[in-house]
């Protein structure tokens, strides 16, 4: 048999050897034994070449220990022989005129068994054999930071330290350490040994040398000592990194109070391979609001991103859920992007972070703080429909908002054995806010004056919220089962104060008394809101393509608000206005119950379920916790739900997926409070303690098509919604005063049709790319007006191609259009139908100039249009950035910016809403001027082209 | 002197006697492949971009995939390993990859879907210019050598280690022509990482056929043409090659 594989192995390897002519060929033969003589049978005998190590043939030794290379061509060779458990055999060798050589007994020595069986079988460590010397790695044998050189000799099999430190490899005395190859601290082995970092040793190796006497005299003594060799690490996975970015500049505006623009940001992070540290800081009055995402993921680290953290279970759509920055509904996360938001802002924000990450413990905490200060000047127009006439609404206002918060986030992961994990979670957040509201608004009714009113509120809000959960998963020994089970309890306070001073003028009245109407109020309000929920999935494989999967979800939210509102007399003196001021209590139990069976393989995945699920809702309010009689609300909602999902991706990038679910929606604190919120007089909302869930059947189904190797890409969608008990808010506008109380309730029948289709491909492959884009969106929404029932139907259209230009290194263009086009009819005001038109027009250009500048400019075109109104507005904003990177690292950047070089910069936006048309425009940060500096520990580099996933 | 006479014996006997029937089996591997590693290849991100993604992806690192081979001393096949559920009842789709050698008639027949096309590598076997060192490891319970070779197609380092007890040239991905199994590949310095998890031996003549594949026909030359222009205009255009291609 063994003669049988030789054959093949030789014949194998050799055979475009036999092509060629033999004259110059030769074969070699030798016999392989251990020292003691005994044949070693099976040894691989491998030829090398003497250049690079490179294997020219090789075979394998009979049972006599005999081996035969045929066929190698004449020149010198490295002839290496392997044997478990050897020292590998290496040989120089020449193959001299003769055709046939051979080599005779070859022995080879024996690797120590102690050192074989611990290092090379248990340790499973690389280690390396090069003639006498034995090399470990020392990055196989783990040790606790801060361990010392000893601590690591202590690890490796085959050496022993004394209690004095003594070191013994193989049983004999280590007589010298040498750091690279150089004797270390005098002859004192030890002091090496003490001294060094294990962290800073990349390899240990162990051999035999010539005593020093030897050395030094050159006279040969034949005696050898046991000496330790410590090679450093070229630098260990440890450092740090940080930026740092300042800039200043000024409006350059004649009327400007001038203030000089300033932004000021930095980052700093150390690390190593299991801690990372950061802190994080800016300030600016630029609109900045937000981290940007870069920062964030630097601040963040290894927890910027968490999957499966998910703590509420249901049907399983099969992808995993990302998710970051803690609870997004409460708002519990660092806040991200907002740049360049409405009116003028003044931002600062600190935070500091630290992670630490092993393979079986993951731990993270983090601290931000964050504040800002917000102005806003505004100018709003709306045109509100009724069911025979109209009325129009004027209000300018101005606005000074201020908010601060604390956030503290932690999350600790553990795998507590190979199946099992655990997370903990707890995001919290504590905020401070107050606002300051003058505002003037006038009603118009055809075009005589209605309703006039000025407004003068000021608030303070304290507010704390925490979200804390538990995930525990398991796997199972059979594969394939899995069990999740998770709580939750969250905490949302809210203590609200509000001294609201307006003074209403209502012209239509015929009451003396009616036509004139003060407020002077103290409003306090203190909400709470918590929750319990708990959840369980148990996943079961039937088969290796069959899957049944169940879950169990609880949940009871429990609101109390109790609201006191006082009317302030002219002198002063307060009393309790017993209409606004309210007591409520509110329990809503939610139990679901759901099971599916789940098929998947090769690409196809289908799940058919179903879940039942009952709501219970139990409450009762006074206008005082210490009233006599409460009214009370029960109200039970039972249902079931189907669900369907089937998932096919094919060969060639493309999937295919549709989908019909039922999504459930709780409503929210604020529109279940029976609280009357007038903070404006002309505009009044109410909770409805009755509210039900809202139920949305969702039918979606999408086509995706990438081919990698064209760079062509198609996507389609569909989706259809019908709402059952949809939450809107009806309408009771009182003829005279045109004040309009608004009240949520439920109603079935809202629908939506959206549709998506884009494509793109390129036009000359990574040169230039075309993309183009277009929606089309049909919605149906009800809204009871004035008791009438209205029906408001929207249909849009978007259209947007996209053209990216990257010739070459010293020019990328990108333009873009979007055109958007809505039409509103109206049910109860046909006259009022209209037609909103949104256009965008994009283009950026990178030019890399001489003498390293480079130049980027930016060009964003908008246009709101809205003929009923004679609204028109063009909004060009041009930003361009000069910069230059400095220095021979290529570390620092010096960018010359100048945003919104026209001085046209405005918020604007227009919307249909169920009833009304309405327009806002918001004073806010235009033309600027800013030169800033960069430090970037990591480089700085020319951002020519957009950054695509990668 | 006695206890070295020992040591050689003992290991002689279990050499012997495993060696019997070492040559037809199969080899179950763990491809894994850690993309924070992968994504520092790319020349068109700069230090600051890839340190963030090493950086904040460094928990998730780390995909792995069940493949096996089925090898005797004339033929090898190697592909997905589909006999144990994977995921929590998800299915994705796996390109299409099996990678087929017959040592006795010189001959090669790679099924590799690439690029959104299957194409089929139909060649005589071309061995990989191995370079032998001296470092051992062990790997499933084998004592492995290591060599090394060049990619340069791909712009790749390979190290792999082979099995001295398993004397057949086969190995996993596309790589063979060593003196012994192959166990274990690090492709890159460690971007991908195959390592054996269990070596069967046990007669596999029924699995071990030339795979019935419908394809684009190419040589081993066009496969490296495919390869070296997609990861050039894919660098060009900004995007990571390795999305659409293996590693």
């Amino acid at each position: 048999m063994k003669n049988l594989f030789l054959l093949v192995f030789s014949v194998l390897l050799t055979t475009s050897l036999f092509a060629q002519t033999p004259a110059n060929r030769i074969s070699i033969q030798g016999k392989v034994t251990d020292t003691t003589g005994a044949v070693l049978p099976g040894s691989n005998v491998m030829l090398l070449m003497t250049t690079d190590s490179s294997l020219v043939t090789f075979g394998r030794t009979n049972d006599a220990g005999m081996f035969s290379l045929k066929n190698v061509k004449r020149g010198s060779y490295i002839l290496k022989i392997s044997y478990v458990g050897f020292i590998p055999y290496d040989k120089l060798l020449d193959t001299g005129d003769q055709p046939n050589k051979d080599l005779g007994p070859l022995k080879l020595k024996p690797i120590a068994k102690e050192l074989f069986e611990v290092v090379v079988k248990t340790a499973r460590a690389p280690l390396t054999i090069k003639g006498d010397t034995i090399e470990y790695n020392a990055a196989s044998f783990k040790v606790p930071p801060g361990s010392t050189v000893e601590d690591l000799l202590r690890r490796l099999p085959g050496m022993q330290i004394d209690q004095d430190g003594n070191i013994k490899a193989q049983g004999e005395d280590v007589k010298r350490v040498t750091v690279d190859g150089k004797t270390f601290f005098g002859s004192d082995p030890k002091a090496a040994t003490k001294n060094l970092s294990a962290e800073a040793i990349s390899k240990v190796q162990v051999f035999s040398d010539k005593t020093e006497q030897a050395k030094l005299t050159g006279v040969e003594d034949g005696k050898k000592e046991k000496t330790l060799n410590l090679q450093l690490k070229d630098g260990f996975k440890k450092g740090s990194f940080g930026k740092l970015t300042a800039g200043v500049g000024s409006d350059l505006r004649p009327n400007s109070d001038g203030t000089a623009r300033t932004e000021l940001k930095g980052n700093y992070n150390r690390f190593d391979d299991k801690r990372q540290f950061s802190v994080i800081g800016m300030g600016n009055n630029t609109n900045q609001t937000g981290l940007s995402f870069d920062d964030y993921q630097d601040f963040r680290g290894s927890n910027s991103f968490n999957w499966n953290d998910d703590a509420d279970f249901g049907f399983s759509s099969g992808s995993r859920f990302i998710s970051f920055g803690g609870d997004d509904d409460d708002n519990l996360g660092i806040p991200i992007g907002g740049g360049s938001g409405r009116g003028y802002s003044n931002n600062a924000a600190a935070g500091i972070n630290y992670n630490y990450d092993t393979k079986k413990t993951k731990f993270s905490s983090s601290y931000y703080y964050s504040q800002t200060r917000q102005t806003i000047d505004a100018v709003r127009k709306s045109q509100t429909f009724l069911e025979n006439s109209s009325f129009n609404r004027t209000d300018s206002s101005s606005q000074l908002n201020f908010n601060n918060s604390h956030r503290v986030s932690l999350r600790f992961q553990q795998e507590l054995d190979s199946m099992q994990t655990l997370v903990i979670l707890s995001n919290s957040r504590f905020s401070k806010g107050n606002t300051n509201l003058n505002s003037w608004q006038q009603l118009y009714r055809l075009s005589a004056l209605s309703t006039r009113t000025t407004i003068n509120n000021f608030g303070n809000t304290d507010a704390f919220g925490t979200a804390n959960s538990v995930v525990y998963r398991s796997k199972f020994k059979k594969k394939g089962r899995n069990l999740a089970l998770s709580a939750t309890y969250q905490v949302n306070l809210n203590d609200a104060e509000m001294n609201l001073n307006s003074i209403n003028e209502f012209f239509q009245a015929t009451n003396v008394n009616d036509q004139l109407r003060i407020i002077r109020q103290l409003q306090t309000t203190d909400t709470k809101r918590s929750q319990y929920k708990i959840s369980a999935l148990y996943l079961e494989p039937l088969s290796k393509k069959f899957f049944w999967e169940s879950f169990y979800n609880f949940s009871l939210r429990n609101d109390v608000v109790d609201r006191d509102v006082m009317d302030r007399g002219e002198s002063g003196q307060e009393t309790r206005n017993n209409v606004l001021s309210r007591y409520y209590e509110n329990n809503y139990l939610f139990n679901r119950l759901g099971t599916g069976l789940r098929y998947s393989n090769k690409g196809v995945n289908l799940l058919v379920g179903a879940a039942g699920q009952q709501f219970k809702l139990a409450g009762e309010y006074a206008p005082d916790q210490t009233a006599a009689t409460f009214n009370k609300i029960n109200r039970t909602f039972t249902n079931v739900i189907p669900n369907v999902s089937f998932n096919y991706s094919m060969k060639g990038n493309k999937y295919l997926r549709f989908s019909y679910d039922v999504g459930i929606q709780l409503p929210s604190t604020r529109d279940l409070q029976p609280v009357i919120d007038n903070t404006n007089p002309l505009y009044i909302t109410e909770g409805n303690p009755d509210l039900l869930p809202t139920l949305r059947h969702q039918l979606s189904g999408g086509y995706n098509m990438f081919n990698p190797g064209t760079f062509t890409n198609l996507y389609f969608s569909l989706n259809y919604t019908y709402n059952v008990n949809q939450i809107v808010y009806n309408q009771i506008v009182d003829p005279t005063t045109l004040i309009t109380r608004t009240k949520p309730a439920n109603i079935s029948g809202g629908q939506n049709v959206g549709s998506y289709i884009g494509f793109g491909f390129p036009l000359k492959k990574t040169k230039a790319n075309f993309n183009i884009y277009s929606n089309i969106n049909y919605g149906k929404n009800l809204t009871n007006i004035n008791g009438q029932l209205n029906e408001t139907n929207t249909s849009s259209i978007g259209i947007g191609p996209r053209l990216d230009l990257t010739p070459n290194d010293k020019i990328t263009i990108y333009a873009n259009a979007n055109w958007n086009i809505s039409n509103t009819k109206y049910s109860i005001s046909t006259g009022q139908n209209q037609t909103i038109y949104n256009f965008f027009y994009g283009g950026e250009a990178n030019v890399k100039l001489p003498l390293g500048f480079y130049l980027n400019t930016t060009l964003n075109y908008r246009v709101y249009k809205n003929d009923r109104f004679g609204f028109n507005q063009h909004i060009p904003i041009w930003n361009s950035s000069l910069y230059t990177i400095l220095g021979k690292a290529k570390k620092a950047e010096i960018r010359f910016t100048a945003y919104d070089m026209l001085n046209r910069n405005l918020a604007v936006s227009q919307s249909a809403f169920t009833n009304s048309v309405s327009q806002e425009r918001v004073q806010t940060l235009s033309r600027y001027f800013l030169v800033s500096f960069t430090y970037n520990m990591r480089g700085v580099q020319a951002k020519m082209k957009r950054q695509n996933f990668f | 002197m006695k206890k070295y006479l020992l040591i050689p014996l003992f290991f002689l006997a279990i050499q012997v006697s495993a060696q019997q029937q070492q040559t037809e089996g199969i080899v179950y591997y763990n491809y894994t492949q850690y993309w924070t590693k992968i994504i520092k290849r790319l020349t068109f991100l700069s230090k600051e971009e890839k340190d963030r993604s090493a950086m904040t992806w460094k928990n998730e690192d780390g995909y792995t995939q069940k493949m096996k081979l089925f090898f005797s001393p004339s033929q090898s096949l190697y592909s997905y390993n589909n006999d144990e559920i994977e995921g929590a009842g998800y299915s994705w789709r796996k390109d299409e990859y099996s990678i087929y050698r017959n040592f006795d008639q010189d001959k090669k027949f790679d099924v590799i879907e690439m690029l959104g096309k299957v194409y089929i590598v139909d060649d005589s076997l071309h061995t990989p210019k191995w370079k032998i060192s001296n470092q051992i490891k062990d790997i499933a319970g084998f004592i492995c050598m290591k060599a090394t070779m060049d990619d340069p197609v791909r712009g790749q380092k390979i190290t792999v280690w082979f099995a001295q007890d398993i004397p057949v040239g086969a190995g996993p991905e596309r790589y063979f022509g060593l003196p012994g199994m192959i166990l274990g590949i690090d492709m890159n310095e460690g971007d991908v990482i195959i390592e054996a998890t269990k070596v069967e031996f046990k007669p596999v003549a029924n699995e071990l056929k030339q795979p019935k594949a419908k394809g684009k026909k190419i040589k081993d030359s066009d496969y490296d043409t495919i390869i070296s222009n997609h990861i050039k205009e894919s660098m060009k255009a900004s995007r990571n090659p390795f999305w659409a291609i293996r590693y």
